[in-house]
């Protein structure tokens, strides 16, 4: 539908909406201010930061006589002339989008038809006057990243690529690797030839103390850890200090995929952070063609406090992609991202500002921890909740205080975004980008640190999810382990014999683990139940007495660092749970499987982990309580 | 704490490890051994000389800390031990002086200590023995010093360093994993303590939460945690040790019981078995006795007491190890309890002032008290050391107080006999071997200069070695009917005999000790096949 010059000439929207009581003049002015001071347009100011909901702007529209165009205006031509004038953050500020010349008049999709500013630029630039048509903000918004975006999202998938190849995973195997791995193969399996028991024996011994000297030092560093638990990186009553009129802008970027049912959950988590709504820049990142998620915050009825950015359809279509495209659009001084299912601490965002603000300029990123909201609603929730307690409130700060790098979690990282810029964003080949980052930031000179503060996801409860999720993660490990370990002398001289042991014990040893734990599990069970003399042959009582050794003190220090972090976020029901390690454990094994299969035959392929699943209430969580 | 402060602490340590040394080397040199050291001196030449599996040796060897403990030092085995405690002992002030100059800035707390580690003859004794006591004290220490700790800052690092040490305690004295029984109350009150309550009372706080479902649930809850997170690890890497024991000894406490295995199964029947002599001349250790006792020996306990007596969890800490040695009357009914489980006390008491320095500092009076106690505790030493139970202690104290050895104490006697028979097979011709059963016979193995010539049981030619003896060996050293400790060994007056009955063997007298009798082996008629 289209309008003629004298109606936008009319009554402006602003107008009408007062008039129809969805805003107040006091809004008005606020978001008049708000703009003057952002030069962000009125109907974004509208519309993605809580002031009137979609539904009811469309309510309004339609009682003052305008008619919206449906989906089907996502499929009206174009001229690609008329689009290559166009900027498309210019267009995105306005929800509006010139798209061809017809009748000697541009035809322009506005979400706000009277917007004279966005007209006024329509008429300059094309020296004729708009046809408007009304149309949707989210199918304009859609429109302009689909029509606009590609030279944003081809740089968003190639910018790392060409500006530090080395440090891509793009190529998961170099030709270099590929020789070593291949001759060393080769070379055991000579040797196994060659003399069958004493090759046996001694790559048995090799594993076993591997697996020895990697649960020990875990043990270290959850003990190294627990001892600064009580340690408050950022106290109350320094955020309490916090004056909110000198707080930044905050990027918080929302990446998600087909997760319509948690659209409403998003928004009351958002809109419980304690930090003034006008300095958020909430980026929710929706792909092209998941329209799902697009028609749920279509339907809101209630006002959505994020811009919705849409991510057109490149390959691999990966989380990573998605932020890097975000990143383009990001205004914030500071960025960090969450899943659409987490309940942050309230205080999270001043707290890492504040911390920021007392470390040294090189520390770039600030690491939040994660825990589960739902973690008491079946085994592998209860599971899941056990192993993050221990890598989040010991692992890490066990890392942070060595100085050793950090692999990051999936969420809740907060970055300088000048700085993260600077590091090339994330690595879109890699589906554990997250931890590929933190060594990134790391062999770059910057720093990572720990913050007192959780937030709160959702435990993947279902196995087959569990395992989907998992596998992605291990393949992750393994495509970071490989792309920093292309030139090893490199990594130590970049971060050192302390980071480069640190890597190789928490990148490369966590698959390595999972792969071979079955394999000695089964030997285990095969000596036990059958005896057979061949595994008494490359198991002499020596070796044996280090097997068992092993088999005991690493399984039982394995649980017992697990105990003691549930101990410390006092979930004392979970503390038995601790002991089925060994058996969760088998489900890590058949996930790394997964994952190697897949970092063969299809290295950039994102394991889409289904969330919402969990039928617990998400207010259990005591998001305000923090460490 | 500051670095000049640990400086001197390292200065001080080391002097008195110089000490300690001198004094141990020399008590040494007078001829005071002991069967503890004499066992581990064994086992350690086993490990680094010895031929054949000598596996079950390095990992079954129990307590295996202690055993681990000489092993930096066995550049000269009959050393080693004494070098040990006495380094050990040394070490154990430094970690006390650590944790004191963390606590506290009063210069008097360090005073104390030093006139302690320099003068209390229950710690001269653990100095210079050779025994392992040192070690079991570092480690009840600092289970108990970061339990004390736990109280104060509720880290979750407190309470685990103090499971893993007390997995260390374990595996220096496995009598210590009773202690698990008496921290039940203990948990209890940390877990009631915790629950958030108006109400201050420990009683009524125990009432409310009994009667309150939810309150109720916690309560059990967190109990059961922190029972979990001190205990889980002793208690599993026992059942572990347990395991190893089983696969490679076919005996679940083959660390306990086997004489292979511990010095302790002689030493029970050898010193610390009560016997009805004894119960004539000495006051026996008995039950609620031990605790008198116990409180004459250390008087800093009643102190101790007294200055935590406003916090029930630390009164009930300060108690655990009382309950213990109660306990272990009752549990070993027939055996002593030795220096260890007094001078656990000395550092108990000292870690309870401690933790209270904020008072004892502000009053003279409380400074007067530990004086006065810490004298009459190093009167209360010479006299338990002097009259103790344990011939190894006395005979320590008397070699210790006289300025030539006294033969004639009974133990000392003992222990010339092993010299004399190691003696023996040391002048013994170079190639010769001689079969020995070391479950009783160690102190004349650890004596032995070259371990080639013994054919001991950890290697796998013993048990023919015993069948047909002349095929394996020249000599059996063999224990005579009169020996105490006879009945652990194959080797006694009956092989000889079935040996001579059944083999066409002829064992000839070579050599003959109150408890020893080495054969030469002979065969009766060379020419039969």
């Amino acid at each position: 539908m289209s309008f003629n010059n004298t109606m936008y000439e009319t009554l402006p929207v602003c107008e009408i909406l007062i008039n129809d009581q969805f805003i107040t003049r006091s809004n008005l002015d606020e978001i008049n201010d708000f703009s003057q001071r952002s030069e962000l347009s009125f109907i974004k100011i509208a519309l993605t930061f809580g002031y009137i909901s979609r539904k009811n702007y469309e309510r309004s529209l339609i009682n003052a006589g305008y008619t919206f165009a449906d989906t089907t205006v996502r499929d009206e031509a174009f001229d690609e002339a008329v689009l290559n004038k166009l900027d498309l953050k210019y267009v995105c500020n306005f929800f509006a989008l010139p798209l061809r010349i017809e009748n000697n008049q541009v035809v322009t999709l506005m979400a706000d038809p009277t917007d004279q500013e966005f007209i006024n630029f329509v008429r300059e630039t094309y020296k004729m006057e708009p046809r408007i048509i009304l149309a949707s903000d989210l199918d304009i918004c859609w429109l302009s990243h689909k029509l606009l975006g590609e030279n944003y999202v081809k740089s968003a998938v190639f910018a790392l690529r060409q500006s530090d190849p080395a440090n891509s995973a793009s190529t998961t195997f170099t030709t270099q690797q590929l020789v070593f791995l291949f001759a060393g193969f080769a070379l055991t399996v000579f040797f196994l030839f060659y003399n069958f028991i004493p090759v046996s024996i001694v790559l048995n011994v090799v594993v076993s103390s591997f697996f020895l000297i990697s649960i020990v030092f875990k043990l270290f560093l959850a003990l190294l850890g627990s001892r600064f638990e009580m340690h408050q990186a950022v106290t109350r009553e320094e955020v309490r200090n916090v004056v909110d009129d000198d707080l930044p802008i905050y990027t918080i970027q929302l990446p998600v995929y087909k997760e319509d049912k948690l659209i409403k959950k998003l928004i009351w988590n958002l809109q419980s952070l304690d930090y003034p709504r006008e300095k958020l820049d909430i980026k929710l990142l929706i792909e092209e063609d998941d329209s799902k998620t697009l028609n749920a915050v279509k339907d809101l009825n209630f006002p959505a406090i994020f811009d919705v950015v849409i991510v057109p359809f490149h390959m691999p279509k990966t989380k990573p992609k998605a932020c890097n495209y975000g990143l383009y659009f990001s205004r914030g001084k500071y960025l960090t991202i969450y899943d659409a299912e987490d309940i942050p601490d309230t205080d999270q965002l001043k707290k890492v500002i504040t911390l920021f603000e007392k470390l040294p300029a090189h520390y770039i990123c600030i690491q939040c921890a994660l825990n589960y909201f739902n973690r008491n609603e079946n085994f592998l929730t209860r599971m899941f909740t056990l192993e993050y307690s221990y890598w989040f409130d010991y692992m890490l700060p066990g890392l942070d205080t060595l100085d050793i790098p950090i692999p990051l979690g999936g969420t809740s990282n907060h970055f300088k975004l000048d700085k993260l810029i600077e590091l090339g964003g994330w690595d879109p080949f890699n589906v554990t980008e997250d931890a590929d980052l933190g060594l990134r930031a790391y062999s770059k000179g910057y720093k990572v640190s720990i913050v007192n503060s959780t937030t709160y996801e959702e435990a993947n409860n279902e196995p087959f999810n569990w395992i989907r999720q998992r596998s992605r993660w291990i393949k992750g490990y393994m495509q970071t382990y490989l792309v920093h370990m292309r030139n090893p002398i490199k990594l130590i001289k970049k971060v050192g014999i302390k980071g480069f042991l640190g890597f190789n014990f928490f990148i490369g040893a966590t698959p390595l683990t999972f792969l071979i734990y079955p394999v000695l599990l089964f030997i285990f069970f095969t000596y036990v139940v059958f005896d057979f003399s061949f595994i008494s042959a490359i198991f002499p009582n020596w070796v044996l007495f280090i097997s068992i050794f092993n088999l005991l003190i690493g399984n039982v220090l394995m649980v017992y660092i697990n105990m003691m972090a549930v101990f410390k976020r006092r979930f004392y029901e979970l503390i038995l749970f601790s002991l089925a390690n060994p058996v969760y454990w088998i489900l890590h094994s058949i996930s790394a499987y997964k994952g190697l299969y897949q970092l063969i035959v299809n290295p950039f392929f994102w394991e889409k982990t289904n969330h919402g699943l969990s039928k617990t209430s998400q207010t259990n969580a005591n998001p305000t309580t923090t460490l | 704490m500051k670095k000049n402060d640990l400086t001197y602490l390292i200065f001080l340590s080391v002097i008195l490890a110089v000490y300690y040394l001198v004094l141990g080397l020399n008590i040494h040199s007078k001829g005071y051994y002991n069967h503890e050291s004499l066992f581990y001196i064994e086992k350690a030449r086993i490990v680094f000389q010895g031929m054949g599996n000598r596996l079950k040796v390095i990992g079954l060897t129990a307590p295996i800390l202690p055993f681990y403990g000489i092993m930096p030092f066995i550049f000269n085995y009959s050393l080693a031990p004494y070098i040990a405690s006495a380094i050990g002992t040394a070490v154990l002030f430094l970690i006390i002086g650590i944790c004191t100059l963390k606590t506290t800035k009063d210069p008097f707390y360090m005073l104390v200590l030093l006139a302690l580690f320099i003068f209390h003859p229950g710690i001269i004794y653990m100095a210079g023995c050779g025994k392992s006591i040192y070690i079991i004290i570092i480690f009840f220490f600092l289970f108990f010093y970061n339990t004390f700790r736990f109280y104060y800052s509720n880290t979750t690092f407190h309470i685990s360093i103090s499971s893993i040490l007390l997995v260390a305690l374990v595996f220096c004295d496995y009598r210590f994993i009773w202690m698990t029984l008496f921290f039940v109350p203990l948990v209890i009150s940390i877990s009631l303590q915790s629950l958030n309550l108006a109400e201050k009372q420990s009683i009524f706080r125990l009432f409310l939460s009994f009667n309150n479902p939810s309150l109720r649930r916690k309560l059990v809850n967190k109990t059961f945690a922190v029972y979990i997170i001190i205990f889980i690890l002793p208690l599993i890497a026992i059942l572990c040790y347990k395991i190893l024991n089983q696969t490679h000894a076919n005996d679940f406490n083959y660390f306990l019981d086997n004489p292979y295995a511990t010095w302790n199964v002689l030493v029970n029947k050898l010193e610390s078995t009560v016997t009805p002599s004894t119960d004539n001349y000495k006051l026996p250790e008995v039950s609620f006795l031990t605790s008198v006792r116990v409180i004459i020996y250390c008087p800093l306990l009643v102190l101790g007491g007294f200055l935590l007596r406003h916090n029930i969890q630390h009164l009930l800490t300060l108690l655990i190890p009382l309950a213990l040695v109660e306990f272990l009357k009752i549990e070993y009914p027939d055996n002593f309890l030795s220096q260890q489980y007094y001078l656990i006390f000395i550092f108990m008491s000292f870690m309870a002032v401690l933790f209270k320095s904020n008072i004892v500092s502000q009053s003279n009076i409380y400074k007067y008290a530990i004086g006065a106690c810490i004298v009459v505790e190093l009167v209360t030493g010479y006299s338990y050391l002097n009259n103790s139970f344990f011939e190894s202690e006395k005979n320590f104290y008397a070699i210790a107080t006289q300025p030539k050895p006294d033969n004639g104490l009974e133990n000392q006697s003992r222990y010339d006999e092993y010299i004399d028979v190691a003696a023996f097979i040391n002048s013994m011709p170079r190639n010769s071997r001689i079969l020995v059963d070391d479950a009783n016979a160690y102190p004349i193995a650890a004596f032995v200069k070259n371990m080639q010539k013994l054919t001991l049981p950890y290697q796998n030619i013993f048990l023919s070695a015993i069948e047909n003896p002349s095929t394996y060996v020249d000599y059996i050293l063999v224990a005579s009917n009169s020996n105490k400790v006879g009945g652990y060994t194959q080797l006694n007056e009956k092989y000889k005999a079935i040996m001579q009955s059944k083999n066409n063997i002829m064992m000839d007298r070579n050599y003959e000790s109150d408890n020893w009798i080495i054969y030469k082996l002979r065969e009766k008629n060379p020419g039969r096949n």
